[in-house]
């Protein structure tokens, strides 16, 4: 579909990978300072919970939640509630407290307060939510990682921005998490999880998002994928069944923290997609290509 | 719920015959100065193609560094503004391109861009405008960034 006129398309390096938004409204420069809030908007969540920066809400919980509670911003708050809210209905499926299995995995770096390498299974649990947006760690081997969820969070806070901006139509895809708010339909291309310079299948989106996990590469190297940035919690090893997932739903950090339960959890995610009125396409290892029954008007398998 | 849907995908190995290239042009050069310094009324070439100061009424407002990533399967190009303290103002990508099946290395895939700009559009892909799946890592050009501020972040006083 040919741009708007008044539409702005732009692209930076953020959250460890390419922000892109696109806004179109009635005045070009609206549209311009819009995106600009917008991209700040992001900028805001990835200082806010970035694991790797010892300064950021995350770096601070993991060096001293477990001495004295810890006062963090209303927005790191906010992506607490849900994701312990998600750790709950999934039965411990989703877990941000995987972070010392991640390091184990060498997926996160390690720092320097690393008492274990091991994810506990259920530390989540260990994670108190205090009055006045204040976080203590019951556990001092608790280390939390908001990976899985706040990438879907920036996107959502990039879009409200640009509505409140009194942008009309927009899409933010941050490296693959995605969301879009207006009339028209987008087109999105799933890249194949082993071989990334090819398109498994379109998606059509109208004011939803959508998220993927899937293996990860740099085309800056290579076409070879690397194995998903994805442990099960319950599991003691690194290991995956699968190569992708895409969630759609309603807000794209739901969608973003459904794609590791269904990474991990296959079909077996079915009841948790329905609770959050969500679709879901699931690329096996064996190369077998699994959607939700309700989405397959919407998914087009490449040829 | 009824059950999922099952689909076989086709095996990897049968490689389509064109070379799935992937790109998008954001903005030139001069766009993207004119965005990063709206106050700015003169651009001046410090170092040709790569280094400008940005002024506004005879005053230096800040730089802005124009510079190329290329891998083995991708080039970017980006620019950085820098305030006149040497701090970056805004990391903006300026074209970003993946190919597949050759090395963007080749002088002659490069080529094929030169001139190139928002106003003549290549039409390689061109429905493909948004993308999903493995993420892509932007390593690359926050270390391009680094390097940058390293280099000239005191020098450019």
């Amino acid at each position: 579909m040919a741009a708007a006129s008044n539409s702005v398309r732009r692209a930076r390096p953020l959250l460890g990978t390419f922000v892109e938004i696109e806004a179109a409204g009635s005045f070009q420069p609206d549209v311009l300072s819009a995106v600009e809030a917008a991209f700040e908007a992001v900028s805001t969540v990835h200082q806010l919970m970035s694991f790797h920066d010892p300064d950021s809400d995350v770096g601070r919980l993991n060096r001293e939640a477990h001495v004295r509670p810890v006062p963090v911003h209303a927005l790191t708050f906010e992506v607490l509630e849900a994701a312990l809210e998600m750790n709950r209905r999934s039965n411990g499926i989703f877990d941000v407290a995987v972070a010392p299995g991640l390091q184990a995995a060498g997926i996160l770096p390690k720092t320097g307060r690393d008492v274990s390498l091991t994810a506990e299974p259920g530390a989540t649990d260990a994670i108190m939510l205090l009055e006045g947006n204040v976080v203590g760690f019951r556990d001092a081997g608790v280390r939390i990682d908001l990976g899985g969820i706040a990438k879907g969070f920036a996107v959502d806070r990039a879009l409200s921005i640009l509505r409140e901006r009194g942008v009309v139509n927009a899409i933010v895809n941050a490296g693959g998490d995605l969301a879009c708010f207006g009339e028209e339909t987008r087109t999105v291309c799933i890249r194949h999880p082993r071989d990334p310079g090819r398109i498994v299948c379109q998606i059509q989106l109208v004011d939803a998002a959508l998220a993927t996990t899937a293996r990860r590469f740099d085309p800056f190297h290579s076409t070879e994928t690397a194995r998903p940035a994805i442990i099960d919690p319950r599991a003691t090893v690194a290991a995956c069944a699968n190569d992708g997932a895409t969630v759609r739903a309603a807000s794209c950090m739901i969608a973003d923290a459904l794609t590791k339960v269904v990474m991990i959890a296959g079909t077996g995610a079915t009841e948790l997609i329905e609770q959050y009125s969500a679709s879901a396409l699931l690329i096996g290892s064996d190369r077998g290509l699994q959607i939700t029954p309700d989405w397959q008007h919407a998914v087009h398998l490449a040829a | 719920m009824t059950e999922w849907i099952r689909f076989a995908l086709p095996v990897t190995a049968i490689a389509s015959v064109v070379s799935p290239v992937y790109a998008m042009e954001y903005l030139s050069i001069e766009e993207a100065q004119k965005q990063a310094f709206p106050s700015a009324t003169q651009f001046t070439a410090v170092q040709a193609g790569r280094i400008w100061k940005a002024e506004a009424g005879g005053h230096v407002v800040g730089y802005f560094i124009f510079d190329r990533v290329v891998g083995k399967h991708l080039y970017i190009d980006y620019a950085v503004a820098l305030t006149t303290t040497g701090a970056v103002h805004k990391v903006e990508i300026l074209q970003y391109r993946e190919s597949y099946g050759g090395e963007v290395r080749s002088p002659s895939w490069l080529a094929q861009f030169v001139g190139k700009t928002n106003a003549s559009p290549l039409k390689i892909n061109g429905d493909i405008r948004n993308i999903a799946g493995a993420t892509l890592s932007s390593t690359h050009v926050t270390e391009g960034v680094k390097r940058i501020l390293a280099t000239y972040g005191s020098r450019l006083k």
